[in-house]
């Protein structure tokens, strides 16, 4: 059974933005949603990186406390976007109960904020004789408190997958709800990522010399993606969910449809946990694109992983240009909000629907000079008018996971 | 601790902790309000800070089956004598 999977809804926080609208004008200005890193009382002051990619406009969360009562901060996130794209959808309440629609949504570990509080009341030093975990404080904290908040708060009845592959989370979650369509276990999928503001992250990378130093000062400069001056990856915050749906159950009850998923690919380097690897990115950038039956000369755009770590870039762009050549245009998303972590593939995924539709391409923020190393591609450094048929997302992970995704534009 | 006084304080609590306002003496908490056994558990953690003491585990099992404010009273009422506090 191979069935054709359609993205019928979408959402996203980001630093940049959470409509649409906010999100293009963004992009379109260049805005930067870096920011200077808050101070936690506890690891910053151990941090050489001072910058985060920073949601800092309210949300207008209105959950009962039926349903927050077990959620942290990611859980928040997750449950809104979730909230935002099935409401976009308008799927029939039945079907929603129905066994045929099922989660695949993770985050890198749960909320950070909960497990704090945990470990607070453990050594923290209290006198106090009641000081024990909330009954409440582990559905908050573990590590698939997304995807399960989601399924509690609208009543999803159907699989539940929720990765925790750090970079990749969002982008397997897209993947594997693609696969669990196509291949009919499912009739539609919710799928995403999210991550809360959490220094421990930015404390692993800053401790293995990967993170931006240098601009401190200047939170917007930063990262700068295959730009000569870049100094690492700025870690971030956000959430976003994609709606699959099998095609003819979309087209069945005339859900507009976004785009179609068509290849998927997720493999491993096979050996070590950091390096970035050439061999592994380009068998997956190629699997996908068997996956998809797609000749790599028919993709136009690449929304390349990109984090502007020194050695990370130069192996993403060298392995572009062996399996593409230099004919689609790439952009590094994480130039406008940082790295965000478990919820990065699938927001890039919803920014290149965005653009798809728009028919532009936004530009690689802070890609003023191009190292050489990373020059034999044909980087976006303007706002370029682009009719995107179809395009690739690709994402990397510590633990040498590696994903791509192509995306086509709607055509019956 | 006289019941009023009891009735009062566990009406706050529902109140303040969960979003539940003047809940009938007698409506079952779990089938009209929502009140699960998660919400239970952390009713046991205010019960113990109220009395001031620590309950013990089998103290904790036998609430597992109170399902009305007038049963919560009765329990802490009882917890309560069983101290010397009554």
């Amino acid at each position: 059974m191979n069935r054709r999977v359609v993205i019928t809804a979408c959402s996203a926080i980001t630093p940049i933005g959470h409509s649409r609208a906010d999100i293009c004008r963004s992009l379109l200005k260049g805005v930067s949603g870096v920011k200077a890193l808050r101070d936690d009382g506890l690891l910053t002051r151990y941090i050489q990186s001072g910058v985060f990619g920073t949601v800092d406009y309210p949300i207008d969360y209105a959950f009962k406390r039926q349903h927050s009562k077990t959620m942290g901060p990611v859980a928040y996130y997750a449950c809104q976007v979730a909230k935002d794209v099935l409401e976009q959808a308008g799927l029939d309440p039945a079907f929603i109960g129905s066994g045929r629609l099922g989660v695949a949504f993770g985050s890198t570990h749960g909320s950070p904020t909960v497990q704090r509080d945990i470990y607070r009341t453990f050594f923290g030093g209290s006198q106090s004789k009641f000081s024990s975990i909330g009954a409440v404080d582990y559905l908050k904290s573990m590590v698939h408190t997304t995807a399960v908040n989601i399924t509690k708060m609208f009543g999803i009845t159907g699989r539940v997958i929720s990765s925790s592959t750090a970079c990749t989370t969002s982008s397997q979650s897209i993947g594997f709800g693609y696969e669990a369509v196509k291949y009919g276990m499912q009739d539609a999928m919710l799928c995403g990522g999210a991550d809360e503001y959490d220094t421990t992250t930015v404390a692993v990378f800053d401790n293995l010399l990967a993170c931006s130093t240098k601009f401190n000062a200047t939170p917007h400069l930063t990262p700068r993606p295959f730009d000569i001056q870049r100094d690492g990856l700025v870690v971030g915050e956000g959430a976003g969910a994609v709606l699959l749906e099998e095609y003819e159950f979309a087209r069945n009850r005339g859900a507009h449809i976004l785009g179609e998923v068509i290849g998927f690919a997720c493999n491993n380097n096979g050996g070590d946990l950091v390096l970035p690897n050439m061999d592994g990115i380009t068998l997956t950038l190629r699997s996908a694109l068997k996956d998809a039956r797609t000749n790599p000369e028919e993709v136009d755009f690449i929304s390349a992983h990109a984090t502007a770590t020194k050695m990370g870039d130069v192996i993403e762009a060298q392995a572009i240009a062996k399996v593409y050549g230099d004919k689609p245009l790439v952009a590094g998303l994480k130039s406008y909000m940082g790295h965000t972590m478990g919820s990065c593939g699938v927001i890039e995924t919803i920014l290149s629907l965005y653009m798809l539709a728009e028919g532009w391409v936004a530009p690689t923020l802070n890609l003023i000079e191009i190292d050489k190393r990373c020059a034999m591609i044909r980087h976006a450094t303007t706002i370029t008018e682009a009719k995107i048929r179809i395009a690739a997302v690709q994402n990397f992970a510590f633990g040498g996971v590696n994903t791509s995704l192509l995306l086509k534009k709607f055509d019956d | 601790m006289v019941r009023e006084e009891i009735q009062a304080r566990i009406l706050e609590i529902f109140r303040n902790s969960f979003e539940i306002e003047d809940p009938g003496l007698d409506d079952d908490l779990r089938d009209i309000h929502g009140f699960d056994s998660i919400d239970g558990i952390e009713l046991l953690r205010e019960i113990e800070i109220m009395l001031d003491t620590e309950l013990t585990r089998e103290e904790k099992e036998n609430a597992m089956e109170v399902r009305t404010i007038n049963q919560i009273l009765d329990y802490i009422q009882l917890l309560a004598s069983q101290r010397g506090r009554n």
